[in-house]
This record gives structure tokens, C-alpha cells and sequence, in this order.
């Protein structure tokens, strides 16, 4: 078991609204948060040799060297992404420390809207031969796709804007007890339902928000971790990949009837309860990529926690409250403290895991992470605390 | 009062094309909306490629997409313009394949999921780009 990954450190800039990280550089956002890393972990910046990014947003392995002194690297990965990969960085974490390609590896991930607005990134994106249909038919980015989606879980199950109400006014609540949140004030149903639509059945509410940041995070074999500053935290479980039937989801929209209305990310669940040895039910606190509400609701049928189509009913109850039977997202998650491509949430599973988060779960055991719902390789990880 | 979902003008639209999806706009360009088909096993596939994902065969043969249903649709609103709804319209004499495309001139009442739509077209530079009504 001493093979087994832990992460020791974790570092964050502050979650600045969309812009106003400026005049800071992207990558100067990354380098504050990855000396924080450092000193949260009790390690020199100079023991990191193996990067694991997501391409997102992130950093060159080469420039980062250069631009923090990294004498060498012994693993350089980023996985590609958009948006399903962030959870992955842990998964390459793993790999170079159970391989012992390296032993100090830094996860990282990163965002600047100010330069690339990732909500019109379909009008951004130069047409080409495979995504023209896309641009013709008016869709401008990944919320108008997603709209398709869920109108289709609506159309299958019945399922209420009033579930993907409940998931935005938990996230509020959640948020307000926290000052790195952007978005603190209480929502009551009333306001949610008489939000202006933009694509519906998505109102605005539905959309995370637009933010800018960086967050970086130490991972070394639990063996090491035991000497260091920090309670580890354990990466029992890790993957990255998806199905063919998921394929490029979005982009893609000819995924066959029963994957449609999902989140591509059953086969991720699949793999990470085997790993972990380990079944819904042990899961204390799920950090559920929330770009949009309703792929929160999915998210929460792929992963076990209710059956296919039962999702609406499920959030209804109450279940992801703070709480309730799997509390999602107690840091605010996307759609109300910030949105830094998953890796919020990673930052969270960590502090829950420490028993050091601001709405800590008591006796947090296990924590599961998910990347986003997107594009094929589709990520995810759960973390276990340190007994 | 009813409303209508607009015809977005794609007159300066360039489509962008490779050797294969070609064939399906130098159809819609005749008014035809064609789709592929693997000329071996016979599986529909989309987008357009150069092969097919069943059996890996480069063979493709052009087929008629046939009657058109919504498989689901968004409204987009955006401020100060009448609304707008991109669908997805699937065909199931072409292997349910999905082609994503506005439905245009239609009372919003109208457009729900299943209902058969009627093929229409907006120019596109030289060729059309596949719309729909009801």
C-alpha cells in the first residue's frame, strides 16, 4: 500500500470574477499557486520533478520550469481536455508515483476568461468541416448543447426545472458560509424559476459562473507523505478515458438513445468503485463538476447514487444538502463559489478529507471527484483520508 | 400571442469542407439532403468520415435522410432578437442519425420532441444549409 499516491499539498490564487485577475498573467496566477503548494506541503518548489496539467488553460511543462527554477523533470504530462480531463491530473499523478517515474508531482490547473471566454467558445472556434453543422444551426457553446440534453432527460423522465433549481439553491447555500465565493447571497425557488432563460429549458442560473484562477496540488507516494506537514489525503482510486458511445458528447450529439441523456460517465464510475474496492454507499461527499446544473443531476445517476432517470426526484428530496444522504459540492462548487476547470473541487475533497473545510462533513472518509461531462478522455478520482 | 422562431440569414456563412463531407453539401447545394452510409455493412454514420466506425470500410454511399423528427430542441433568447431554436433532427430510415439544424418559421407552441418536420433550406454562399419547419 505504500505505493499508493497521496496528495500533500494544495495551493490557490484567490477566485477573482471574469477579468479581474488582470494585470496578472495567466501564468503568474499559476506560479503563486504553485509556491502555495509547496508551502502547504513543507517541501521546497525544488523537489517537484513531474507535472501533470490539464491542458486547459495550463502551462508548458518547459516555461514553468524555466519560470519557477525547476531543476528537472522526470514525468511532463498534460491530458487533453475540455473540461472531462480536470479529475485526470490525479490519474497521471499516480501513474509517475506508482511507476516511481518521479516522486514529487505537481497537478495543475488553470483559467483566464478574460482572454478566452469559454461560454461562446463554439463561436470562437474557427469552423471547420466537422463542427459548421453546429455553427449553422445557431449553437454558440456548450450550454446551448447541453440544453439539448436536458430537455431530452426531461422529455424521458419527467424530470422539473425545479431539480435543477434545488441543485443551483443548494450550491448557493453552501457558498454563503464561504468568503473565496463569488456568489453568496441565498436563492429562493421563486427567483430561480423567474430567471431569464438563454437557451432553454436552461436559464441563466443554470450556467457556472465566469471566473479567473489557478490551483495547484502536491502529490508523493503515501510512504513519503507520512513525514510531511500535512494529514495526506490518498488517491484510492483514479481514471481517465470513456466510452465510445460518449465520444466527443457535445460535439458529437449522435450519441445512441440510452447515453443521450447522461454524462458519459458511467464507465468512469464503474472503474473507480472497483479500484477502491468500494461502492456508492461509502462515498461521503461528492465534488460533482457543475458547469451546468442539470449535468449535476446525471452526474449523480452515473455514479450510483439514484437509478437512470431517477435523478430529479432524488435531488427533490433533499439528498444533496449539506446533510443530506451524499452532500455534492459544500464548497459552492462552479455555479456559485468559482469556476476554475474541476480543480475547486479537487481543492475541496482535500480539505474535507484533512477535516479542515469550512462546511466540513463529519468524519469525511471518501470523497469522490468528477471531471467534467465533455469530450472522451472523461475523468475522475476518489480520495480516501488518512486513518 | 404566439411566437415564431427566427431565420437566422447564413447568406455569408462559409462552409468549410474535406473530401468528406463534400458529397453532403454539393447535395443540399441541388436541394437534396443526403447522408453516408458505409458501402459494405451498410451502417449510417455521422459526421462524415473516412471510415466507418462498424467496420472500418472507406467504402460510402450517399443515401436520402427520409422523414426527419425532433429528437430535442433548445430555445435560445438572446436579448432584443426574436428567439431562435437549433434542433436536433434525427432520421430513422437513415439509422436515427441526428443532424443538428435550426427549425425555423414555426410557432414555438408547435416544436416538441417527436414531431415530423418539413425540409427547407437558407443559402449559404453556394451552397444551402438545411432547415426545418413543421
Amino acid at each position: 500500500m505504500n505505493q499508493e499516491p497521496a496528495i500533500v499539498g494544495i495551493g490557490a490564487t484567490p477566485y477573482y470574477f471574469r477579468g479581474e485577475s488582470l494585470p496578472q498573467t495567466k501564468h503568474e496566477l499559476i506560479g503563486k499557486a504553485v509556491i502555495a503548494a509547496a508551502d502547504d506541503a513543507g517541501l521546497p518548489i525544488t523537489a517537484i520533478d513531474g507535472i501533470a496539467g490539464y491542458a486547459s488553460g495550463v502551462i508548458e511543462p518547459g516555461q514553468l520550469t524555466e519560470m519557477l527554477g525547476l531543476p528537472e523533470l522526470n514525468f511532463a504530462a498534460l491530458i487533453a481536455a475540455q473540461g472531462g480531463g480536470s479529475a485526470g491530473v490525479l490519474d497521471l499523478a499516480a501513474l509517475a508515483i506508482q511507476t516511481g517515474r518521479a516522486h514529487t508531482v505537481l497537478c495543475l490547473g488553470a483559467c483566464q476568461q478574460s482572454t478566452n471566454r469559454y461560454g461562446v467558445t463554439f463561436a470562437n472556434m474557427a469552423a471547420t468541416p466537422d463542427n459548421v453543422w453546429a455553427s449553422a444551426a445557431g449553437l454558440q457553446g456548450p450550454g446551448q448543447t447541453m440544453a439539448l440534453l436536458t430537455r431530452r432527460h426531461m422529455h424521458l423522465y419527467g424530470t422539473r426545472r425545479e431539480a435543477f433549481g434545488e441543485i443551483v439553491i443548494a450550491s448557493r447555500q453552501a457558498a454563503s458560509t464561504r468568503p473565496t465565493a463569488i456568489r453568496r447571497k441565498p436563492l429562493s425557488m421563486d427567483e430561480y424559476l423567474a430567471a431569464p432563460m438563454l437557451s432553454d429549458p436552461l436559464c441563466r442560473l443554470d450556467f457556472c459562473l465566469e471566473t479567473d484562477g489557478a490551483l495547484a496540488f502536491i502529490v508523493t507516494s503515501a510512504e513519503r507523505a507520512r513525514d510531511l506537514r500535512q494529514k495526506p489525503v490518498h488517491i484510492a482510486a483514479s481514471a481517465h478515458g470513456g466510452a465510445r458511445n460518449w465520444g466527443r458528447a457535445f460535439f458529437w450529439l449522435n450519441m445512441p438513445d440510452e447515453d443521450f441523456a447522461s454524462t458519459g460517465s458511467a464507465h468512469t464510475a464503474r472503474r473507480l468503485y472497483a479500484q477502491a474496492g468500494i461502492t456508492p454507499q461509502d462515498i461521503d461527499v461528492a465534488l460533482l463538476y457543475d458547469h451546468f446544473s442539470p449535468l449535476v443531476l446525471m452526474q449523480l445517476e452515473d455514479y450510483g447514487f439514484c437509478p437512470r432517470g431517477e435523478g430529479g426526484p432524488f435531488v427533490e428530496s433533499g439528498a444533496i444538502r449539506l446533510g443530506g444522504s451524499i452532500p455534492v459540492n459544500p464548497h459552492g462548487g462552479h455555479l456559485s463559489e468559482a469556476y476554475v476547470i474541476g480543480m475547486t473541487h479537487i481543492r475541496e475533497a482535500v480539505e474535507q478529507l484533512r477535516g479542515t473545510a469550512i462546511n466540513q462533513i463529519p468524519n469525511a472518509k471518501y470523497a469522490l471527484v468528477s471531471g467534467g461531462p465533455a469530450p472522451i478522455p472523461l475523468s475522475g478520482a476518489i480520495l480516501r483520508s488518512a486513518a | 400571442m404566439t411566437e415564431i422562431s427566427a431565420r437566422r440569414d447564413l447568406s455569408t456563412l462559409e462552409i468549410p469542407t474535406d473530401a468528406w463531407t463534400k458529397p453532403f453539401w454539393d447535395a443540399t447545394a441541388e436541394g437534396r439532403l443526403l447522408l453516408p452510409q458505409c458501402g459494405a455493412c451498410h451502417t449510417f454514420r455521422w459526421p462524415p468520415g473516412p471510415f466507418c466506425p462498424a467496420c472500418r470500410s472507406q467504402h460510402t454511399q450517399w443515401q436520402p435522410a427520409g422523414q426527419g423528427l425532433i429528437y430535442s430542441f433548445t430555445i435560445i433568447r438572446a436579448k432584443d432578437q426574436p428567439p431562435t431554436v437549433p434542433a436536433l433532427i434525427e432520421f430513422p430510415e437513415a439509422g436515427n442519425i441526428r443532424l443538428i439544424a435550426a427549425i425555423v418559421d414555426t410557432s414555438l407552441d408547435a416544436i416538441v420532441i417527436g414531431a415530423k418536420v418539413k425540409q427547407n433550406w437558407a443559402k449559404a454562399g453556394d451552397t444551402n444549409v438545411p432547415v426545418f419547419t413543421i
